[in-house]
């Protein structure tokens, strides 16, 4: 983990937070504070919500644990959503990509669900799997697995004809060269998928956490700071998410860096 | 190469090879050849005469569109480690240290762990890299990952090598150090080779025989005997001998009919 790109990464995200604090500063009292809601008008809207609002909403939302509650909630939820999702999805994506006869038989069945929108399958998971805590999951699951079957298939696709012409000719098994040939090659793709999926799986939690929407859960606390609205949970909700994000990613990154020490550097 | 009494090892008789396509390549053309039991045989012939297609066939990889290849006398199908095979482009495993790389060989025959071991540790000695035994390849340079490969292969004590220009990739002085590394090699370890290039020394040097084969499609154009006295050094390099031999295939090898 080059220390470089850290401070780097540590200090873009500074400035951009400097750079909003000096917007909203600015944009106090020279916003309007009521806006035309469609139906009916929203007093005290705040925009760009100040420092100081931030601030106390922010202690709010702490103090009540309502915050570290829906942490809690929906980081258990992506949890596990990305592990069932990566495991499905990788063992399909190996199978379907050393296979030769299986490959024919998922490659529409991928590209059909590649850009299925999670919102779009939400009401089929209910009536499925009911309104409980299986089709929250399964709906990440699902995301997750798609994103990293194809990452899986297109790993083993892409390894290089030589290695496995070289471990054939020393005598290797088709399950050797698969063992020791394929699955190490491929795990650069296959481990990058699952980042995506990382992210996408946060994403994706927020529509599932319409389903039965109730406290705590942050897809919940941003569903209803939108209905009031009320932009300063939006934001530290939005925020909050955001590094949640970040934190996966880096650990994905160091689990990365052990497993690829053989690359030159790690991705 | 007078008296040969044995059988070959190795051999193609009327091989024919075409790639399929939008435009069919005939690769070779009524190829014959032998290789003998402990001979280092060269096959030299220009850039995309079908050297490689010969080798990916001897290797198992390919089947001749006419004609057969044996090898100890039954033929060939499919790959194997009794033909030890190592490829023209790099194919070091590079998430393998490069005593793992020794032992894959051994390790797909099942030999025991403490015995891959003892051979891996010989072979290290070998090719001088007892020190990167736990180290990855992307440590070791082009040229002795490419011994590496080579020594993969020797690990499972082959009946025959087939080598594909492997020192192709190479510049002059490197590739004259692994010339003389492999030549090492193979007078400790004799075995049956059978070494494609495209570089006239290269072959003088390391061979016992030469087979010129012409453009595509590929046949064979000329035979020469290398009778030079092993072990061979920079001194052969510019001895008499050697530079009329090289004179000889070096008109063979140029433009003519």
């Amino acid at each position: 983990m080059p220390s470089l790109r850290v401070r780097r990464g540590a200090v873009a995200l500074l400035a951009l937070a400097v750079v909003y604090l000096i917007a909203a500063q600015v944009g106090r009292g020279r916003l309007p504070d009521r806006i035309w809601m469609g139906a009916h008008y929203v007093e005290n809207v705040q925009l760009l919500p100040t420092w100081h609002s931030l601030a106390e909403e922010g202690a709010f939302l702490l103090e009540s644990g309502i915050l570290l509650d829906s942490v809690l909630v929906s980081s258990g939820r992506v949890f596990i959503g990305l592990l069932l999702g990566s495991l499905a999805g990788i063992v399909l994506g190996l199978l379907t990509g050393w296979g030769t006869r299986v490959e024919s038989l998922a490659d529409p069945w991928v590209t059909l669900f590649r850009f299925t929108p999670a919102l779009a399958l939400l009401p089929l998971y209910v009536v499925w799997f009911g309104y409980g805590e299986a089709s929250k999951v399964l709906l990440i699951a699902t995301n997750v697995a798609v994103i990293t079957l194809l990452g899986a298939h297109h790993g083993v696709r892409a390894v290089p004809r030589v290695y496995l012409d070289a471990a054939a000719s020393l005598g290797a098994s088709r399950w050797l060269r698969f063992r020791k040939i394929v699955l190490p090659a491929s795990f650069p793709s296959i481990f990058n998928s699952v980042r995506v999926a990382a992210g996408l799986a946060w994403v994706t939690i927020v529509v599932a956490e319409l389903i039965d929407a109730r406290m705590p859960s942050l897809g919940y606390l941003l569903a209803l700071s939108g209905a009031y609205p009320r932009v300063p949970t939006m934001l530290i909700g939005i925020a909050t998410v955001g590094a949640l994000v970040l934190v996966f990613d880096l650990l994905a990154l160091l689990l990365h860096a052990r497993a690829t020490r053989w690359m030159g550097r790690a991705g | 190469m007078t008296a040969n009494a044995s059988p070959p090892l190795l051999e193609a008789l009327d091989v024919s090879y075409t790639y399929s396509g939008l435009t069919p390549t005939r690769a070779l053309e009524d190829l014959s050849l032998e290789v003998k039991e402990n001979e280092f045989l060269a096959v030299l012939g220009p850039v995309g005469c079908g050297k490689t297609t010969l080798l990916r066939i001897f290797a198992g990889f390919l089947r001749p569109t006419k004609g057969s290849v044996r090898c100890a006398g039954s033929s060939i199908d499919g790959p194997g480690w009794q033909r030890g095979y190592v490829l023209q482009e790099q194919a070091i495993f590079p998430w393998m240290t490069v005593r793992e790389n020794l032992e894959f060989g051994l390790l797909a025959k099942g030999v025991a762990p403490a015995a891959r071991r003892a051979v891996s540790d010989q072979f290290l000695g070998l090719i001088g890299l007892s020190e990167f035994e736990s180290a990855f390849p992307k440590e070791l340079s082009t040229g002795m990952s490419k011994m590496v490969e080579v020594a993969r292969v020797l690990a499972t004590d082959p009946a025959l090598l087939l080598l594909d220009e492997p020192f192709g990739a190479l510049d002059a002085q490197t590739r004259a150090r692994m010339q003389d590394a492999l030549a090492g090699l193979w007078e400790r370890r004799r075995k049956t080779v059978l070494f494609v290039t495209h570089d006239v020394e290269e072959a003088l040097y390391l061979a016992d025989r030469i087979v010129v084969l012409s453009p595509r499609p590929g046949k064979v154009k000329a035979h020469f005997a290398v009778d030079l006295p092993r072990p061979r050094s920079v001194e052969t390099r510019f001895s008499t001998g050697f530079l009329a031999v090289k004179r000889k295939v070096w008109e063979a090898t140029g433009p003519g009919p």
